[in-house]
């Protein structure tokens, strides 16, 4: 599981451009919104984007990014579970 | 008397200069503008998201507001023109009534300029640099995963809303698609800006960027005086475009 975290912080840095900010940056309980790294709607938008890419998982409902993107812990859960790839 | 002048800032993709004060940087293209960021503004992450043509008309934007704003004294390397005049005045003619208004129109953070100050800017190609990186993202069926982060700078005039958000400018923004390098134009939609009650001074530019390694742009801050004085701001325009050329 934490190497798949740490895969995880990259892709989000990379797809992101979160230049100024390390996979040691991120803690893994932390907000991804709001507080936290702070992101926006359009970041949610890329999430989304990069969980289908990535790991084949298509979210039928947007509104279920909320509990998703909670924290990197929680993304990383939701994605061991639901991986199609 | 202090002589009159507009300032304004350059940016392409070998070289950038603040009122003909060439900036110090190693590298070209967009990681120069990355590392012109990292090294006059670094308060602003969002600028690593924007798409190049956002990235130059911001970049040059801040550089200039600074100098306008006494914030920042830009590192002077050598003057890109020769010109051996310290502030690069494009043009020393100009009345006295510019002077003070630029004066007036300079503290570019000031709350004053919430509401009177407008974003003018001007450009060739538009979003065409952002229009195709995002085709990239839906060009092929297997690999089909449109960029919301991409899409949003596929319209030229994202670029004035990053520098109104940054500024927190609340007057008009807008994007000019040219046909080509004219200064006639320019000055006549900039005085447009004024002819509403509100609008007191206008960051105006030109960005233009037809790759991710390929831009450039100038900026100036024009205030009502020198908008209404005759024939200044084309001669201003034309002679800041000559160093782009």
């Amino acid at each position: 599981m934490e190497e798949m975290i740490l895969k995880l912080k990259q892709e989000i840095i990379e797809v992101l451009n979160l230049e100024d900010i390390t996979p040691e940056d991120i803690d893994n309980d932390a907000p991804l919104f709001g507080e936290g790294l702070g992101l926006d709607s359009i970041d949610a938008l890329e999430l989304i984007v990069l969980m289908e890419k990535n790991y084949g998982i298509k979210l039928q409902d947007p509104a279920k990014g909320k509990e998703i993107f909670k924290s990197i812990n929680v993304m990383a859960e939701y994605i061991q579970k639901n991986r199609t790839r | 008397m202090e002589k009159s002048r507009l300032d304004y800032t350059i940016i392409t993709d070998t070289f950038a200069s603040v009122n003909g004060r060439l900036l110090e940087h190693e590298s070209k293209g967009g990681a120069m503008l990355t590392e012109l960021y990292r090294a006059h503004v670094g308060d602003w992450p969002k600028f690593f998201k924007m798409d190049t043509l956002s990235k130059a008309g911001f970049l040059a934007s801040e550089l200039l507001l600074k100098e306008c704003s006494g914030v920042e004294s830009a590192p002077e390397t050598a003057s890109d023109s020769n010109r051996g005049n310290v502030h690069g005045s494009v043009s020393d003619s100009v009345s006295d009534s510019v002077s003070d208004g630029a004066k007036r129109a300079s503290d570019a953070r000031c709350e004053e300029y919430v509401q009177s100050r407008a974003v003018v800017l001007f450009g060739i190609t538009g979003s065409l640099c952002a229009d195709r990186n995002y085709q990239e993202t839906i060009q092929f069926a297997d690999n089909y995963y449109p960029s919301p982060a991409l899409f949003v700078y596929t319209l030229p005039n994202i670029v004035t809303g990053e520098i109104a958000i940054r500024n927190r400018y609340r007057g008009e923004t807008s994007f000019y698609v040219l046909d080509g390098y004219d200064a006639q134009s320019m000055a006549f939609h900039i005085r447009c800006a004024f002819q509403d009650s509100v609008t007191d001074s206008v960051l105006a530019g030109w960005v233009d960027s037809s790759g991710n390694e390929d831009f450039r742009s100038f900026f100036i801050l024009v205030d009502r005086g020198a908008a209404a004085a005759p024939g200044m701001l084309e001669n201003e325009i034309m002679k800041i475009m000559d160093k782009l050329k």
